[in-house]
């Protein structure tokens, strides 16, 4: 295999670990700036072998050029490529929604089988595609109301109808399926699907079905995730690795929690109005060699995190914006303010 | 503990339950039960110069140091409270498990009860079903694990890998009393907890 010139190698890797991954790549990860050059030494055809998913770090190691000219050109080290960027922000749970059309994320929400967190109306009202997972929609017949006291609770409860249940509906009360079915939500039986979890159909459908299809902005929130069970904790925190490509945030009354997928430069965009200033950066899953962070209280340099060693945990935020880059998918999680 | 035993006089049961140690940062504990605890003779550790480890680990130190039985070996650190809440304390709370693995520490919840099984033990787990189960949960939390084996579940691993983004063993069901796990990684154990009338 003739030496490639150092010109055709991006200065970072980007692979993909399993083969699990959901491989709906919405964000801008797609190819690096090289393969256009590559296109004019490459056999036709060869190229989009290469891009065709995160793997082509792998596999530049096994592509054979023509030979090329008896003197290689000097190597020539292209400046480091910079890290695709994400940018997060947690203005869904701003009073009023903010006037920027620019930044216009299409919101879903997904309940889970759990008592709602205090703001489950404001996430609601902001989201535009309403997905009740089984017993979910208990919740969401019963809280709401709960939380919105002195309004006459059946008016509530026709305002507040989900789009959709899905699951097992071995946990749904008969009535409470009966009456929001009559209001026109979808009931979607799944009970012959053992292999996922119910959050994970509820992100299928959703992504699926998105509530707005022109617009690729999209976030899903997940109340009653955390707490409750720890089995259907961590498998619903699986369910962010497993669609690694959507923005899914899981929220309780006591924190936000999210992926922050490798291989990228995150800009999280903290509001200290509703958030923080408590936060962690959470090694799930697998170590980390390489954290670098700024805007916390003790930022990680170049550090090493993991189960058994260090994982950044009571952490406080100290930025309106923190940014991670990490070698390693992490779970940013942030604490949410009570209000009086 | 008085809510949790109405009909009794809250004062004698305060007594009854009665810590032996309190130990940590001291930011939280209201100014009268410090000195109601005090008074009572429990030792205060003021440890609000330690930033570097968490309050759960303050308190595993303090006690694998003063064990309650130094002739028996066979300890067992129960921890209530150590989950839900703020997610970050829970994870920091699960990594003192990683820290400790050689001291048996069992989590505890009203729905839950986890433990780390540590790699390259061959682990048997009594189940009691009038107290636990049947969910139950095997997490490759800290890394990935290239061969777990189990035995007493509805869905047995065999060799089988697990991972975050790929399969995480949730909504699993203990069929046997006796469930046995082997496994090349550490692997947090989790069995609800039932919950009685």
């Amino acid at each position: 295999m003739s030496q490639l010139p150092d010109a055709y190698f991006p200065s970072y890797h980007a692979s993909s670990t399993t083969s699990a991954r959901e491989e709906k790549n919405t964000l801008s990860l797609t190819r690096p700036r090289y393969d256009l050059s590559l296109q004019t030494f490459c056999p036709p055809g060869r190229v989009h072998e290469l891009f065709s998913d995160l793997q082509y770090s792998l596999l530049f190691s096994s592509v054979h050029f023509p030979t090329g000219p008896a003197t290689p050109p000097p190597p020539r080290r292209p400046p480091a490529m910079p890290l695709p960027t994400m940018t997060h922000s947690s203005s869904f749970l701003l009073p009023s929604p903010p006037a920027d059309p620019a930044d216009a994320v299409s919101y879903a929400v997904v309940v889970l089988n759990q008592r709602l967190p205090r703001f489950a109306p404001l996430v609601w009202t902001r989201a535009e595609l309403r997905v009740c997972a089984d017993g979910g929609a208990n919740r969401v017949f019963d809280g709401m109301p709960d939380l919105l006291p002195g309004e006459d609770p059946d008016e509530i409860r026709e305002r507040y109808k989900p789009d959709a249940i899905k699951g097992d509906m071995d946990s749904i009360r008969p009535e409470v399926k009966e009456y929001y079915s009559n209001l026109g939500a979808k009931i979607i039986d799944e009970s012959h699907d053992q292999d996922t979890t119910d959050l994970h159909k509820c992100i299928s459908f959703i992504t699926t079905n998105p509530p707005d299809p022109d617009n690729s902005n999209l976030c899903i929130l997940v109340l009653g995730a955390l707490g409750g069970r720890f089995d259907h904790e961590m498998g619903n925190i699986n369910v962010l690795y497993h669609f690694s490509s959507i923005r899914i945030v899981l929220l309780s009354d006591d924190s936000s929690i999210f992926l922050l997928p490798k291989a990228h430069s995150h800009e999280i965009r903290v509001d200290p109005s509703i958030e923080g200033p408590h936060c962690g950066l959470i090694p799930m899953g697998a170590p980390s060699s390489s954290t670098t962070t700024t805007g916390l209280r003790w930022n990680l340099d170049n550090t090493s995190m993991s189960y058994g060693g260090l994982v950044s945990t009571s952490n406080i935020v100290d930025e309106e914006k923190v940014t991670v880059t990490s070698d390693s998918d992490l779970i940013w999680t942030i604490s949410l303010r009570k209000h009086a | 503990m008085p809510e949790l035993l109405p009909g009794e006089d809250p004062d004698e049961i305060r007594e009854r339950y009665k810590p032996d140690a309190i130990k940590g940062d001291m930011d939280s504990i209201r100014p009268e039960v410090k000195e109601y605890y005090s008074n009572l003779g429990a030792k205060i550790i003021d440890e609000s110069h330690d930033q570097d480890t968490t309050d759960l680990h303050k308190c595993i130190s303090f006690i694998t140091t003063n064990p309650p039985d130094p002739d028996n070996s066979n300890l067992c650190i129960l921890v209530l409270g150590a989950l839900g809440g703020r997610f970050d304390h829970e994870m920091g709370n699960i990594n003192v498990l990683y820290h400790f693995s050689s001291i048996r520490i069992v989590l505890l919840s009203d729905d839950s009860s986890i433990f780390l099984l540590p790699k390259a033990h061959s682990h048997e787990i009594r189940v009691d079903p009038s107290i636990e189960g049947p969910h139950c949960g095997l997490i490759p939390m800290g890394a990935p694990s290239s061969s777990t084996t189990t035995t007493g579940l509805r869905w047995n691993l065999d060799n089988t890998s697990m991972s975050y983004g790929g399969l995480v063993s949730t909504s699993n069901i203990v069929d046997e009393e006796k469930v046995t796990v082997t496994s090349d990684s550490d692997l947090i154990w989790t069995i609800s907890l039932r919950k009685h009338a």
